[in-house]
């Protein structure tokens, strides 16, 4: 490691980055950190699913972590909500520190760290209660039992998400008539509705057809606004669409994280570049 | 195209017709039992025609027989030969019939053999009337006069019927008066002596606690002597009600000519079948339905009806399900999403499995000992000293019984339940704690409610099988004849405490340990008959509650 | 950036120093798709197949002029119709390329450079069939009496540069692209000389300036060709390094690489 870094330090001045215009590309050295990961492991019972994780995640930014099955993308994102307690036998160490605070000391109320991480999960989920309850579930937790406040929340939150024109007619009727793709979207509604800072979207489009991934897509870009945003997917050319960053992992390491636009044209890994242009075995 | 056998057997056929016929001997000995249940058991409500014979038993012994023919079998002469009655020769098979004579206090036993070629001048008297009545079973026979006050009022000849009318206007009389009589003493007096009884247990509480201070005493002397002053006075009401039933008689005859008096105030009721319309007969057919399933039973439960049964059946099943409702739910939840799955759970749903395969009448002698004996006598002890050594809760009654039948169908509750909470999505309580639902939360707002229709599945089954029950609760309160109902107006209006009847035991009871098999049997087949209504009403509703949850909960396609 | 990235990585990911990449001409050979291997290198060798013309296209041109061939001279004009239906193929062929397998890093590169290369070998076609058409003027106004050993002088020069261009392109070897750049300088200074002399000539002897401006059209011609065979060079480097060095100092490239090779090591 030290010999790297001396071999860098010494070398001529020049460097590939002053060349033509790259220096306009979004940096990561100059984002604000959301999520910050350091040194993590996680173990499932004996076997070791992510190896000494370091990464920064940039704040109101769309990050992509692609990988092959099994590289660990999955159990990574939903280390950042502690949706990994509820698996048998996992043991992480490490620090995964959220708005400075490690999500993993002790006496982290677990509750309240998924309100301010949200999380949208490959299948549409929607509980079965009406349009309206689905997305009002997150408040009621809260307590909230405000017959405007829901109200106003709710028509935000489904505006937000694309969904208010077509459901404004029927927010009392069951969530579980709709469409794959307008459940997906009124998932992400219902997460959104608690307004977390970070928002966790475990392959959201992946069950769903064309035209409906589009418009996850689209929503997705509408969002970065306000959220960090955390996709994991399959679909490289999806991750390559919507991210700002990609992150590629495999054998759960992080083997390159960059900037989408350099990671898809010219990763500086072989295996990254073996991966993105289809040459795994 | 010729199909040999052994494509025919490779093509999986056999099986298929071997599954539907197994099927549909299911269907026709269940739909066979059902149709022999209904039809013994309703067709002993219809107003059977009443036939009138010469039966010749010797030659210089000859009498007129008037009764319902109840069954009708063919015999071997050579039977009739051994039991040393004459039969003429050349003669195979004879016929035999099974009348029903009634007349209990005349003949001494209601139902009579006759060999059909002993019978002769078969008639239908259009007269011929049928007396239900409170004590001695039915009496068949003619109008002769009516009495009053050991006067003759009325008479007629035989084969006339002016009095017709007269009778019957006399017996809604008698019956206005009876009903009176019974809201008296069921009401107002049960109240009152209801009161007495608390009145009594009020002082003795009161000793035992040495506060029987001359106050105190002087209180309940001054409640007591006020209701005793009420119960004077309905008692004198009581006296003239029944002063006024006791004059008036009625003076019958047999077919036979042995004339008989009975008094109105034992009559039920009165009717000519041979004499009636078929819209009569429907009509009559319903009121004794009607009485059937709203009455008291009489006569060693024998006649009347069986509605203390139905009550109590009803009852009990539905205290079983409000207990054993929530404790599966709560053990199956636990043993589902909180307890570690492990060495310990397994051995748990093991146990509990093989609790639904002990006999149910182990879990009686359980709850006889267990929640009786001991957990009553205790309860007794403790909040009840003033009532010994009379027991209240240390006797059975129909908590225990609830509570027995609850331990019996616990199993299947918990295993209905626990399949019902494994199928819910884990995407869906993923969905719902990625919101920040805590457990309980998650659980209380979405898994119990996606799960109540497997849990409605468990209450059907344990329903079911509750209300069929009937030997663990011989022993845990089931009795055959309760003098109230375990619910009235007299706070706290549910009796836990009391004893009560039962269907199941009901049809052991009337069928087995009647005096009077014979007479008895058409109401073991209707009871059996009410038996099987009442379990599907519950279960209907069950059913229905269900469904209902199902739409609304109706799970994702996961 | 890239250093940036790069002392990031490896400072934190030590084990990945090993398996840094490098694109080479088996890279893309390597696809779980062999349908996909055969398409890549089907425009690979269209291209190379096509730059093959183009260079023989070149030879023959400086030839009919130095000879005063017109018969090879028509061929060298007739032969440029077959390559431009050789760019036409090969751009259709790119197109479906990213329509149906959307190719990412490497992979998109090599298509972006095969697209961006026909247009250039094109151009040199295009370049050729100028100097042809000039020696069938020649031949008709009469032959120029200077600027023949200036033409076949900067003509075998410019032929070099595609030729080591294409070369480099098909070894993906960015020491001889960088080459092939510093030669165009040479090319430029040579160009500028020959210009001068036959300026200084016309100056002098003002009865043969249309026949000498028909050479200087001709070396004009090839400059041109040394420009697109330069840009060959900086497409090889894009398609190897992942940067864009078009519009780059020669110097300031070559001590990108050269730095980029010593952290490579």
């Amino acid at each position: 490691m030290n010999n790297a870094r001396n071999n860098n330090t010494s070398a001529p001045a020049i460097k590939m980055a002053d060349l033509g215009r790259n220096t306009q590309q979004m940096n990561l050295a100059q984002e604000t950190t959301s999520i910050d990961v350091q040194k993590m492991n996680l173990y499932y019972g004996k076997s070791q699913a992510l190896k000494d994780i370091t990464l920064q995640i940039p704040k109101q930014r769309v990050t992509a972590f692609i990988g092959p099955s099994g590289c660990g993308k999955s159990t990574l994102l939903r280390s950042f909500n502690r949706m990994n307690d509820l698996v048998d036998g996992v043991s992480i160490d490490g620090e995964v520190i959220i708005d400075n605070q490690n999500i993993y000391a002790k006496g982290v109320d677990v509750a309240d760290l998924r309100r301010r991480v949200g999380m949208v999960f490959q299948k549409p989920n929607p509980f079965p209660k009406s349009i309206y309850e689905n997305v009002a579930y997150g408040l009621r937790i809260q307590g909230i039992n405000n017959k405007r406040l829901l109200d106003e929340t709710v028509e935000w939150a489904l505006k937000s998400a694309a969904l208010w024109e077509e459901t404004k007619d029927r927010l009392h009727e069951s969530a579980l008539g709709m469409s794959g793709g307008q459940q997906q979207r009124l998932v992400i509604a219902r997460t959104i509705a608690i307004k977390p800072e970070i928002l966790l979207l475990d392959e959201p489009a992946s069950a769903l057809d064309p035209i409906s991934t589009l418009k996850i897509e689209e929503l997705i870009h509408n969002l970065k606004d306000k959220f960090t945003i955390i996709i994991v997917t399959h679909n490289m050319q999806q991750a390559a669409r919507v991210s700002d960053y990609t992150a590629f992992m495999y054998l759960g390491k992080v083997i390159e994280f960059d900037n989408t636009d350099k990671l898809f044209t010219n990763p500086s890994q072989k295996q990254t570049e073996d991966y993105i242009t289809g040459r795994y075995g | 195209m010729q199909i040999s056998l052994k494509d025919w057997v490779r093509s999986g056929s056999p099986w298929i017709w071997l599954s539907a016929s197994a099927v549909a001997i299911s269907v026709v000995l269940v739909l066979g039992l059902l149709g022999i249940v209904a039809s013994r058991g309703l067709v002993h409500f219809w107003p059977a025609t009443l036939q009138e014979y010469t039966y010749t038993q010797d030659q210089d012994l000859q009498i007129q027989v008037l009764g319902e023919q109840v069954q009708r079998e063919e015999v071997t002469a050579e039977q009739i030969r051994n039991s040393g009655i004459a039969v003429p020769e050349g003669v195979d098979l004879l016929g035999r019939q099974l009348i029903k004579v009634g007349n209990r206090d005349v003949y001494g036993s209601d139902f009579r053999w006759a060999l059909e070629n002993q019978l002769s001048n078969l008639d239908y008297p259009a007269y011929a009337t049928s007396f239900e009545r409170r004590e001695q079973g039915n009496f068949y026979g003619f109008i002769l006069a009516i009495k009053d006050k050991d006067q003759l009022v009325a008479e007629q000849e035989k084969g006339s019927n002016q009095l017709w009318p007269a009778v019957v206007e006399r017996i809604e009389q008698t019956r206005l008066i009876q009903d009176q009589i019974e809201d008296l003493e069921k009401g107002a007096i049960g109240a009152i002596n209801y009161q007495l009884e608390q009145l009594r247990l009020d002082e003795r509480r009161l000793e035992l606690k040495g506060e029987d201070t001359p106050e105190n005493l002087a209180e309940l002397q001054a409640k007591r002597a006020s209701f005793q002053t009420d119960y004077a006075l309905l008692e004198t009401e009581l006296r003239a009600l029944y002063q006024s039933l006791a004059t008036s008689s009625l003076i019958v005859v047999t077919a036979d000519g042995q004339s008989k008096e009975i008094n109105f105030s034992k009559i039920v009721r009165a009717y000519q079948p041979n004499n009636m319309s078929l819209g009569q007969k429907i009509s009559h057919y319903f009121a004794k339905l009607w009485e059937f399933v709203s009455d008291d039973p009489r006569e060693a439960n024998t006649e009347g009806g069986i509605f203390p049964a139905i009550f109590g059946t009803v009852m009990m099943v539905l205290i079983m399900s409000v207990l054993v409702t929530p404790f599966g739910v709560v053990t199956a939840v636990y043993l589902r999403e909180y307890a570690r799955q492990g060495f310990i759970t397994r051995v748990i749903r093991i146990a509990v499995n093989n609790l639904a395969s002990v006999p149910s009448i182990v879990y009686g002698v359980f709850g006889l000992g267990f929640f009786v004996y001991f957990i009553g006598g205790n309860l007794d002890k403790i909040f009840y000293p003033e009532a010994a050594p009379a027991p209240t809760f240390g006797t059975p009654g129909l908590l225990w019984a609830s509570l027995t039948l609850a331990l019996l169908t616990l199993p299947v509750v918990i295993v209905a339940t626990e399949e019902g909470l494994s199928r819910i999505p884990r995407s869906v309580r993923e969905g719902s704690l990625a919101l920040g639902a805590t457990k309980l939360e998650t659980l209380w707002r979405i898994i119990i409610p996606m799960a109540s229709p497997a849990m409605m599945t468990g209450v059907i089954l344990a329903v079911a099988r509750a209300a069929g029950e009937v030997a663990p609760l011989m022993l845990v309160g089931v009795v055959k004849l309760a003098p109230n109902l375990p619910m009235d107006m007299n706070a706290p209006f549910l009796h836990l405490e009391r004893k009560f009847m039962h269907l199941g035991f009901h049809i052991y009871d009337v069928g087995f340990q009647s005096p009077n098999v014979e007479a008895a049997r058409p109401l073991v087949y209707a009871t059996a008959l009410m038996l099987v209504v009442v379990i599907a009403v519950l279960n209907l509703t069950a059913i229905t509650l269900r469904n209902r949850l199902r739409e609304k909960y109706r799970a994702l396609d996961m | 950036m890239a250093n940036f990235l790069t002392t990031y990585l490896q400072s934190n990911f030590p084990y990945l120093r090993a398996k840094k990449m490098k694109i080479n001409q088996e890279s893309h050979s390597t696809h779980i798709s062999q349908k996909f291997n055969q398409e890549l290198e089907e425009i690979r060798s269209q291209l190379l197949e096509m730059g093959g013309l183009v260079e023989q296209q070149i030879h023959d041109a400086i030839q009919s002029l130095t000879e005063g061939d017109t018969q090879l001279a028509k061929a060298v004009c007739e032969k440029d119709q077959e390559v431009n239906q050789l760019q036409l193929d090969i751009d259709e062929q790119c197109t479906k390329i990213l329509a149906r397998r959307q190719p990412a890093a490497s992979d998109l590169r090599l298509v972006l450079v095969v697209i961006r290369a026909t247009a250039d070998l094109e151009r040199i076609g295009d370049e050729s069939s100028k100097v042809a058409k000039a020696t069938l003027k020649l031949a008709e106004e009469g032959s120029s009496p200077r600027g023949y050993i200036e033409a076949r002088h900067l003509g075998n020069l410019v032929r070099k540069m595609v030729q080591d261009a294409l070369n480099a392109f098909a070894r993906f070897d960015t020491a001889q692209a960088l080459a092939v750049l510093h030669e165009d300088k040479n090319v430029d200074l040579e160009y500028q000389s020959a210009t001068r002399s036959l300026v200084t000539f016309m100056m002098e002897d003002p009865r043969a300036i249309s026949q000498v401006m028909n050479i200087m059209w001709v070396l004009r011609s090839l400059e041109r060709v040394g420009d697109h065979a330069s840009n060959l060079a900086e497409y090889v480097i894009y398609l190897v390094e992942g940067q864009d060095v078009r519009y780059t100092k020669t110097e300031v490239i070559e001590a990108a690489i050269g730095q980029n090779k010593s952290s490579k090591k």
